[in-house]
């Protein structure tokens, strides 16, 4: 049981768990980033059909980076810890 | 902290199959004391051990096959002392009548040398409800056997037996019979809530099947119990780690059912809220438990299979650092939608969410978490039969250790899909069977997440926004329009 015990030993004296973003800042963030999703994505739709679809590419990239971590911090946000 | 569970094959540390020849101790005066509750019943074994030999260091507790299969928890410790001492079960001869466990003490004892050592265990479904059925007004009644005498390798200066049941109502017990060679003074009494078997003197080593067989003898005591035998047939203990959220989620689902005597008729509303308006309730009936949940919890859920539970009262307590946890808890007076009469079953699902903070640690050097996971919520006075904990943690977690405070009888690992998930999570199932209070402890599991695992959630939900924008990308291009008609002529 001493390496039960030297688990424990190592837990409490380990500093506690602390996220990359602080929680209490994650519906302001929600709220900024599909903001911005969305805006971007009325702009991509404004866009001329070029052949080789560059601008289009970069900024529909652009929005889905935004609108995951969005995504992401609205579930956290209304409760669902994802 | 050596405990074992139901099936005896776990702890087999070592084969020791012959007897000790000669004998290494004597107990000068062995009294057990007997605390019968419902479900659970404490039983604390005091040997005054005196050594014969230089060097004895390993002594050995005998128990009967019918007591080593109720119990569920062994602690031995020298009187006065804090640490447990470490034990080992022997192999088990089917021809002898008796299970052996050797205690290891901390010092050899030199010859005519003393101490004091303390045996606690834990005894569950050792009590059974006497009438079997009991209508809603009546009282219960339950009945607990016990052999009369402590079986020991060693001989016995002086024994005695001491039941002692909550409320000094006790119907009746057995007379010992045949036992006059041992017993001068009388061999049971009564005095209010207290049955004493012996004083016995002079007893020889008795586990041996020659006196198992001669002396022996089951002693009943039938006794009048004033709250109500509570066990929980299963436990399913969930518990989920966010990173993203610093959260962790715990949801047990719990099957309740009330081990007292059956109920005999109907029951009665009527009944049922005469007494409770007149403060009379009966022993037997179950209205509402207080649960002691952790402290700094919110978001708490209870419902069953028909819906949320509303009649339930929570009281908070503020969040503790996680060096702390257990020094305060939460209050939750839970009043089942229906109360628990003999024989009846609630199953309910509780919940509840967490900070990260209070639970997980994190060491930078290594890029480890260790998490502290409690294996279950502590019902006061009952017992667990089946108990699976189940920890889920975050996607793309590798390296995952483990540390119970117990063996469990089986341990899993598989995947768990929950919101957002690609891969799926590593999910930890310990399953265990009898638990008690004094199993009521935590498991730590350690495991690493790298920052790469971190981000995947994000990039799968930013691959399906991508999915949608480049098929907006394909479908702007394609032209639908229905060709006009060219003019008529």
């Amino acid at each position: 049981m001493s390496d039960y015990d030297a688990v424990q030993a190592l837990y409490r004296s380990l500093p506690s768990f602390s996220p990359i973003i602080p929680v209490a800042l994650l519906p302001f963030l929600a709220l900024i980033l599909l903001a911005s999703t969305f805006v971007l994505a009325f702009y991509f739709s404004t866009l001329p059909k070029d052949t080789l679809p560059i601008r289009e590419t970069a900024v529909a990239s652009t929005a889905s980076i935004l609108g995951g971590f969005g995504v992401v911090a609205l579930f956290c946000t209304v409760g669902v810890y994802v | 902290m050596p405990i074992w569970s139901s099936l005896p094959f776990f702890l087999l540390l070592s084969v020791v199959s012959t007897l000790a020849s000669s004998p290494s101790f004597e107990n000068t005066a062995v009294v057990r004391t007997v605390e019968l509750g419902g479900a659970v019943v404490h039983v604390t074994t005091t040997y005054a051990i005196k050594a014969l030999e230089d060097g004895s260091n390993v002594y050995t507790i005998a128990f009967s096959p019918d007591e080593r299969k109720k119990t569920s928890w062994l602690e031995a410790k020298i009187k006065g002392q804090q640490n447990a001492l470490p034990i080992e079960e022997r192999l088990f001869d089917a021809e002898r009548d008796y299970h052996f466990v050797d205690i290891t003490l901390p010092k050899a004892l030199s010859a005519n040398k003393t101490t004091n050592l303390v045996v606690e265990t834990i005894l569950t479904h050792a009590t059974h409800p006497w009438p079997e059925t009991a209508g809603q007004k009546d009282d219960q009644a339950l009945k607990y056997t016990t052999d009369l005498f402590v079986l020991s390798p060693y001989s016995t200066t002086v024994q005695r037996t001491k039941l002692r049941t909550l409320a000094p109502r006790i119907i009746s017990f057995t007379e010992p019979k045949g036992v006059e060679d041992f017993a001068t003074e009388g061999s049971a009494s009564k005095s209010g809530a207290t049955i004493v078997y012996g004083p016995f003197h002079n007893l020889p080593p008795s586990a041996t099947q020659k006196f198992i067989k001669t002396y022996q003898q089951p002693m009943t005591i039938h006794y009048f119990h004033d709250q109500p035998v509570l066990e929980i047939l299963e436990l399913k203990r969930a518990v989920e780690i966010s990173h993203w959220g610093a959260n962790v989620n715990t949801e047990d689902e719990i099957t309740m059912h009330n081990a007292g005597p059956a109920l005999k008729g109907h029951f009665s509303r009527l009944d049922h809220q005469t007494q409770q308006f007149y403060k009379k309730p009966a022993p037997h009936v179950l209205p509402a438990i207080n649960l002691h949940l952790p402290a700094g919890i919110r978001d708490t859920y209870f419902y069953d299979l028909i819906g949320n539970v509303s009649t339930s009262r929570l009281r908070v307590a503020p969040s503790l650092p996680k060096n702390k946890q257990g020094s305060q808890y939460s209050l939750l007076e839970l009043r089942p939608r229906y109360p628990l009469l003999g024989g009846w079953n609630y199953t309910f699902t509780l919940g509840w969410n967490a900070p990260a903070a209070d639970s997980i640690s994190y060491d930078k050097s290594t890029g480890r978490y260790i998490v502290e996971v409690p294996i279950m919520t502590l019902f006061p006075g009952a017992v667990i039969n089946d108990a699976e904990v189940k920890v889920i943690l975050p996607e793309g977690a590798t390296d995952v250790e483990f540390s119970p405070p117990f063996p469990a009888l089986e341990n899993r690992i598989s995947t768990h899909i929950t919101y957002l998930d690609t891969s799926g999570r590593p999910a930890l199932t310990f399953e265990y069977k009898d638990l008690t209070l004094k199993h009521a402890q935590n498991i730590y599991v350690s495991y690493k997440v790298s920052f790469a695992a971190h981000l995947k959630k994000p990039f799968a939900v930013a691959t399906a926004f991508f999915s949608v924008f480049g098929f907006a990308l394909i479908a702007r291009r394609v032209n639908l329009t229905i060709h006009p008609k060219k003019k008529a002529l």
